[in-house]
């Protein structure tokens, strides 16, 4: 694959390229299908269209760019302009999900995601994680060889060393063989492993993830007997309750999720509906920041509470299968107010309400959770089941009986396709125990992480963006990976080691091939022009599965419960999260993600103990102080945070931090949970003993630098502040006072002293931003990050209030510090068109530009800092170091070339992203027109998978942003200062349930 | 300055004690830079020069590594370099106000302390410009300040007070140099006519070939009256310029209409403060209690009586306007201040500026010479704390409370403003090592002798 694959020489010449045996095939079938001879019904311009089309996909079935030195484009390509990036689909693979995304790519060098339109998991918008995933790639710290037994080897060495392995593993057929595999949903890999198996039909083949869904599916099989993935539509729900599941953020298929669901949250007027969403959880999530009812409940109780909801719906006539074996809950301790009026809303919505639960409720609550969405007549609507092959799923059992043979003795030979399981497998498995009765480990990952380092051989894993691949989704979709770039440290992928060690010839297998042969199935016939219009689209629809129909008895159901009662644990309980930074860990080494700071603690760089305010005083424990947590031998030692809305007696710790060999930037940072994590306590652990130290730490915390309780002074100011802050009300009350959000506003006629300048001819660009819809997910702010090469500036910055975030995530509580309200607001430079900024700057280094942008001249800054301290908003970040001096080379190439990067002492804001503007511009300029709407859209706006932040031109009045500055909930921040800020905000508001006074455990 | 029948009832003390003649007036003064230098000044110098060094080291540091070694953080954008700042400019008020104003108006005590005074106002400024100059991200681009004309056509900022205020201490440095100059010829040609050799020849440069003659003196006081008129204006105006740096920003705390008058009062204040401190200290080492004594030090503790209670009327109206104003944002400011994260650097200021200042009302205490040094020491800290308070507690707790931080001084926010002291003495000891620090022809001038027919009385 190597040698074939090289479209170096492509870039270089075309005449270099044409001799490689793909363009000639290119060719030849190009020509054979008599290309030449225009075909009918096809114009001279759709005909040059697709021969200009050929042209680009030739490059791109071949399109490892080079990255070498070289003096650029001496003979250049036909179709890159330099200046001028390329956008290609692909799909990235993530856990179980996939990713379509579109990358920008920059003189062969991708530099940011966005999502693909045509992706059902990405819909074109993004998440955080999706964001930063591309800084991994030019990770510095990446695994750059094949390392045998640490020390530097080659593929090669490798592949004979298998060769001669496969010799006893040929007539053993795999007896002693062992396969630990993450998830990873490609139809090629899935193919392989297939052929794996018939080859060595005694190996054993294991799946696990430390995060996954499978107690979800475990679920769906106690109650059907049969494995389903189910999809949701939230856009279809009125009414959405939650039992403990983020899916706005940390469960699978967030971005959609929140796509979906903002469908049925968005308010144009007072005559709009908008759904309503219950929430039931332990910590304080984005979810349940949204909410308009959360209810806040230990984790080992929410099962309880599901239990108490099914008996409350049945003795209001719903008739959930199985449901009069859970009577006993009848007599629960929850409000029962609080359920009637849940339950009465759910009956009255059948075939428009959704209930889910988290992944880390057990399979129990999700059977109960099948059978209520059952009985409300939810599936076909909200909720579908796409039947599942259970083998390709995480499984903690497989994952238990692979660890016993391995200590047993009886693996010799484990094979690791990435994961990292001697870092995060339940602790009481002792991995890194059984691995070392293992002969021969041989594990691929992108990183030399803790389980390589426990490996005979370790085989650098190239980035999907660098190597061919596919994925499917659970509802058939199809996408192909297609890389964008030359491997920068070599590397190889899963399939193209998994076929290398099936062929056992000491070649190593090409990924392009694997991929071709497998869609070859897939496409059945003409497979050039659908290989073509698939990767050129991203994703392939044409095979897609229908959903099941799965039946649920009452008979089936009644044993369920009989067999597995629902316990209601009691004392205090540990809870797993999954961290919204790094996921399960993966995303340790990433320093965009470990800076941004989570969406509700607002830490960054760290994981602590979060715990509410109540069990913080039993504890005796304030912010920063160390607790140890201790179970069955094991302990951890955290950090306390405080966090309001938080289930008394349980405390919920971040997973993924910790880690020992992650990388110059994860490394050491916050503390390994997974320390903690036992068999069968993967998401709660019970009855741990939990003791104070007498240690402090520091943790890094981006907001909050104030006590939220301590000084009451502040706390007060902020209360009655916020109101005019935050604009918020209720949907019912929004109905009878339209025009609530002016009440804020003072009566004192805004005027200026002087005739100001007119911004009234356009393009003028302006911002809102929908706080009904915004999560705090911190998609905007990782994207942001990306689009204007934002720097890292470590843990000790941060925690100086250095951060660099151009547009931040401010979070506010408000109400009871049991049971608060939380309010997000996304804050970026308000560009003002009366700006204090621009007022103070003595070399005149902020300036306001025609079409009203208030622009920063970086190279004018001498750095006196008066412009951020003359903001009201507080938007204004300064170099306070030369934060990019240590870059690595190889994170340079990671930076948008269309965005200066700042030297110290200068200050630097928000945009508005100018680089797209005037790209726009010039673009329209060339074409004789003016911008269109929606031409233009920032970073952080691409990105919201809310929609939540709307740019456009405000003088054009049928612009989409003209349209929501006529809504009647749009307010200026701070505007009584007479600032004229070009974003405005559109008030937030709630949809409570009426039967349920507001504050009552809201 | 008093009508004639108040003088003939009452008579007042000379100004200068110990039966000084013209010519003990000259000994002793010129003295002290012609002989060889008390241990003590040695000793003064080496700790001043060694704090110089401080000064440059973290100076230097800061220039190589960036504004990030200081404590500063996104909301508070300014720090204890922009107070020291102002500490300083205020400081450097008290010299002109002495030689100009108090000159204007006849206060013949002011000649014992004018000359010092003004050195002390030069040096501060000069620790004072300091500060701006390397508190901004890119020192090496400094000079984009000065408006000076380029083919790109790009100007300074006009609008912006930065710049306002680089011109007001330009000024003020310029015409008090210029001043403090004119004020020492008489007395350079003095220690000229005593010398020898190349210092003679040095003094004789500086001394323009003052003679003291009648028409020199005649075209000498007309000047010296000229330059006391053209810096009166700018004692008023340097500090309501400094002031408006913060007035006319939109930061509640800041935005106050008070600030220049504020400012002005709180100026002159710790000048006053300052120059009791070090009159103090060199009447002692020089034994110099014949020409600064008690009587000067206790008018200048009724100027600083005025002025506290001037500044403390402010603090107070302040607070008054705040809760008047009705804006949440404005009262919050203030009940913050006094009740908020950084109190105790608010009572701090009360405690200094406000209560000491009131002990001056007893004329025992306004007569003893070490509760006036304590008394003057703590209210230049207290002066040093008011413009704490007012730069640092606004900046970190404005409109937004998610942006409201703390801020807390680094190692090298210290040393630096340690360091400034060090400019400060070395400056200062080399002056009184090598000039006459107490103007010898003015003092002159208030002696019996010097108005051996009492015309002055009778005028």
């Amino acid at each position: 694959m190597k040698n074939n694959m090289n479209g170096k020489k492509y870039w270089r010449s075309l005449d270099e390229i044409n001799q490689t045996p793909e363009f000639e095939q290119f060719l030849k079938n190009e020509f054979s299908e008599g290309t030449f001879d225009v075909p009918n019904g096809m114009s001279r311009r759709k005909f040059l269209s697709i021969m200009g089309a050929s042209i680009a996909l030739a490059g791109l079935a071949s399109c490892r760019r080079p990255v070498e030195k070289i003096i650029p484009y001496a003979i250049a390509p036909e179709n890159i302009v330099p200046g001028t990036p390329k956008y290609y689909s692909t799909n990235i693979p993530f856990g179980s999900e996939s990713y379509g995304v579109i990358v920008e790519n920059h003189e062969g060098r991708p530099t940011k995601l966005e999502g693909n339109p045509n992706h059902p998991s990405t819909l074109g918008k993004s998440n955080a994680w999706l964001q930063a995933s591309i800084l991994d790639m030019y990770d510095p710290d990446r695994a750059q060889s094949v390392l045998h037994n640490g020390y530097e080897s080659k593929l090669e060495n490798f592949a004979t060393e298998w060769k001669s392995l496969d010799k006893d593993f040929k007539p053993s057929q795999g007896d002693g063989l062992a396969v630990f595999s993450e998830t990873l949903n490609s139809p090629t890999y899935l193919r392989l492993k297939q052929d794996f198996l018939s080859k060595y039909p005694k190996a054993k083949w294991v799946t696990w993830d430390p995060v996954s869904d499978e107690m979800i599916h475990d679920g769906i099989r106690l109650a059907t007997g049969r494995d389903y993935d189910p999809v949701y539509h939230y856009e279809k729900a009125k009414v959405v309750v939650s039992l403990d599941a983020d899916f706005l953020n940390t469960e699978t298929h967030s971005i959609r999720h929140t796509v979906d669901f903002m469908q049925g949250r968005r308010v144009n007027d007072e005559n709009d509906s908008m759904n309503r969403l219950y929430v039931v959880e332990n910590s304080l999530s984005v979810t349940g920041g949204i909410a308009d009812h959360r209810y806040r409940l230990s984790h080992g109780k929410i099962g309880a509470f599901a239990a108490a909801l099914a008996v409350e719906l049945k003795s209001m006539g719903l008739s959930i299968p199985g449901v009069s074996e859970l009577s006993d809950y009848k007599n629960h301790s929850f409000n029962r107010k609080w359920i009637n009026a849940l339950a009465n809303d759910l009956i009255q919505n059948r075939k428009q309400s959704l209930v889910v639960a988290g992944r880390s409720q057990s399979a129990n609550v999700h059977s109960l959770v099948f059978a209520i969405n059952y009985a409300l007549k939810n599936r076909g609507t909200t909720v579908e089941y796409f039947s599942s092959d259970k083998n390709n799923r995480s499984d903690t059992k497989d994952l238990r009986s692979l660890v016993v043979d391995m200590k047993n003795g009886d693996i010799s030979t484990l094979v690791i396709f990435g994961g990292n399981p001697a870092y995060n497998t339940p602790v009481d498995l002792h991995f890194n125990e059984a691995v070392n009765k293992v002969k021969h480990t041989i594990h691929i990952s992108s990183h030399v992480n803790e389980t390589s380092k426990k490996s005979e051989w370790s085989i650098h894993k190239a980035h999907p963006l660098e190597s061919w691949g596919d994925t499917i989704t659970p509802d058939g979709t199809k996408g192909i990976t297609q890389p964008q770039i030359q491997p920068l440290f070599g590397g190889i992928s899963f399939i193209e080691l998994l076929s290398s060690l099936i062929v056992a010839d000491e070649t190593i297998s090409s990924g392009y091939d694997l991929t071709q042969e497998t869609w070859k199935t897939i496409f059945g016939s003409d497979f050039t022009s659908n290989w073509r219009t698939v990767l050129h689209d991203g994703v392939y629809k044409n095979q897609l599965t229908k959903p099941a129909n799965p039946f649920l008895s009452n008979t089936a159901m009644s044993k369920v419960f009989k067999q597995n009662s629902i316990v209601s644990s009691e004392g205090y309980e540990i809870v797993f999260k999954t961290s919204s930074s790094l996921f399960d860990g993966r995303f340790s080494n990433n320093g965009w993600l470990q800076e941004t700071p989570d969406p509700i603690t607002k830490l960054s760089w760290d994981n602590a103990a979060l715990l509410s305010h109540s069990t913080a005083k039993e504890l005796g424990v304030n912010n920063r102080d160390i607790i140890s947590l201790k179970k069955n031998g094991y302990s951890v030692e955290l950090p306390v945070w405080i966090m309001p809305g938080h289930a008394d007696q349980s405390i919920s710790v971040e997973l993924g931090y910790g880690r020992t060999s992650s990388g110059r930037v994860g490394n050491g940072v916050g503390e390994n949970t997974y320390a903690l994590r036992e068999l069968n306590a993967l998401w709660r652990s019970d009855n741990v003993k939990i003791s104070k130290t007498s240690k402090t730490t520091v943790l890094a915390c981006t907001q909050d630098h104030h006590g939220l309780d301590t000084e009451k002074l502040a706390a007060d100011a902020i209360q009655k502040r916020l109101p005019a802050i935050v604009r918020e009300s209720t949907l019912e009350d929004y109905k009878e006072n339209p025009n609530f959000v002016n009440e804020h506003d003072s009566a004192i006629p805004l005027v200026s002293m002087w005739d100001e300048v007119n911004y009234d001819s356009g393009p003028q660009w302006g911002m809102t931003i929908d706080l009904n819809v915004c999560t705090g997910c911190n998609a905007c702010s990782v994207s942001c990050q990306g689009e204007n090469n934002i720097p890292i500036v470590g843990k000790d910055q941060v925690e100086k209030g250095r951060e660099m975030s151009w547009i931040r995530l401010d979070r506010y509580y408000s109400g009871d510090m049991d049971n608060p309200d939380m309010v997000i607001q996304p804050v970026n430079c308000q560009h003002c068109e009366m700006a204090p900024c621009e007022q103070v700057c003595p070399v005149s280094a902020t300036t306001h530009s025609e079409d009203g942008l208030n622009s920063m001249t970086y190279n004018r800054c001498v750095g006196t800092r008066y412009c951020a301290n003359n903001c009201p908003y507080k938007v204004r970040r300064f170099n306070f170091h030369n934060f990019t001096k240590d870059l690595p080379e190889i994170v340079q190439m990671v930076q948008n070339p269309d965005v200066t990067v700042r030297f110290r002492g200068v200050m630097e804001k928000c945009t508005f992203c100018v680089q797209r503007i005037t790209q726009a511009k010039i673009t329209a300029n060339n074409e004789g027109r003016s911008i269109q709407d929606g031409e233009v859209s920032t970073a952080c706006q691409q990105s919201c998978p809310s929609d939540a932040i709307i740019f456009g031109d405000i003088t054009d009045p049928d612009s989409q942003i003209s349209a929501l500055r006529k809504q009647n909930r749009m307010y200026a921040l701070l505007g009584e200062i007479n600032t004229q800020p070009r974003v405005t905000y559109l008030a937030k508001l709630r949809n409570p349930n009426p039967d349920l006074k507001p504050g009552e455990l809201s | 300055m008093s009508s004639t029948i108040q003088k003939s009832t009452t008579i007042e003390k000379p100004l200068i004690e110990g039966n000084q003649t013209f010519r003990s007036v000259t000994e002793k003064i010129s003295k002290i830079t012609e002989t060889k230098a008390p241990k003590e000044w040695f000793l003064a110098f080496g700790m001043a020069f060694s704090l110089l060094l401080v000064l440059l080291g973290s100076v230097g540091f800061l220039i190589w590594e960036g504004t990030g070694i200081w404590g500063l953080n996104n909301p508070v954008g300014w720090g204890w370099a922009i107070v020291n700042f102002v500490f300083w400019v205020g400081i450097g008020h008290a010299g002109t106000l002495i030689s100009a104003i108090l000159f204007l108006l006849r206060q013949k005590w002011r000649t014992s302390i004018n000359r010092f005074a003004e050195a002390m106002t030069i040096f501060a400024v000069i620790c004072a410009l300091l500060f701006p100059g390397i508190h901004v991200g890119r020192i090496w681009l400094l000079h984009w300040f000065f408006p000076i004309p380029n083919q790109m056509g790009m100007w300074p900022n006009f609008r912006s007070p930065l710049l306002w205020d680089f011109f007001a201490v330009g000024t003020y440095f310029t015409v008090s140099l210029l001043f403090w100059y004119t004020g020492l010829i008489p007395d350079l040609a003095t220690l000229r006519d005593r010398a020898k050799g190349l210092k003679k020849k040095i003094l004789g440069f500086f001394a323009i070939g003052w003679r003291g003659g009648n028409r020199q003196w005649q075209n000498y006081e007309l000047a010296y009256l000229v330059l006391a008129g053209l810096s009166t204006p700018l004692v008023l105006s340097v500090h309501s310029v400094v002031s408006s740096d913060f007035a006319t920003s939109i930061i509640p705390g800041w935005h106050t209409t008070i600030f220049p008058p504020y400012f002005v009062a709180g100026a002159i204040f710790s000048g006053f403060a300052m120059v009791m401190t070090l009159a103090i200290i060199a009447r002692r080492f020089y034994n110099l209690e014949h020409f600064i004594t008690v009587k000067h030090l206790e008018r200048m503790s009724k100027v600083m009586l005025l002025t506290g209670s001037m500044v403390g009327y402010a603090y107070a109206m302040e607070f008054f306007i705040a809760w008047y104003s009705g804006n949440m944002y404005e009262s919050f400011a203030f009940t913050n201040r006094a009740l908020g994260n950084y109190a105790w650097a608010y009572w701090t200021m009360i405690s200094c500026n406000v209560l000491v200042p009131q002990l001056f009302w007893f004329k025992r205490l306004r007569n003893n010479v070490a509760f006036l040094f304590v008394a003057s020491i703590l209210v230049n800290i207290g002066m040093w704390f008011e413009r704490f308070v007012i730069t640092v507690t606004s900046l970190s707790r404005d409109f937004l409370p998610s942006s409201w931080d703390y801020y807390s001084p680094t190692i090298w926010d210290i040393l630096t403003f340690i360091g400034s002291f060090g400019l400060f003495f070395t400056l200062f000891l080399l002056f009184l090592r090598f000039l006459p620090m107490i103007s010898i022809a003015e003092v002159k001038s208030v002696l019996p002798q010097a108005d051996p027919h009492h015309e002055e009385d009778q005028s």
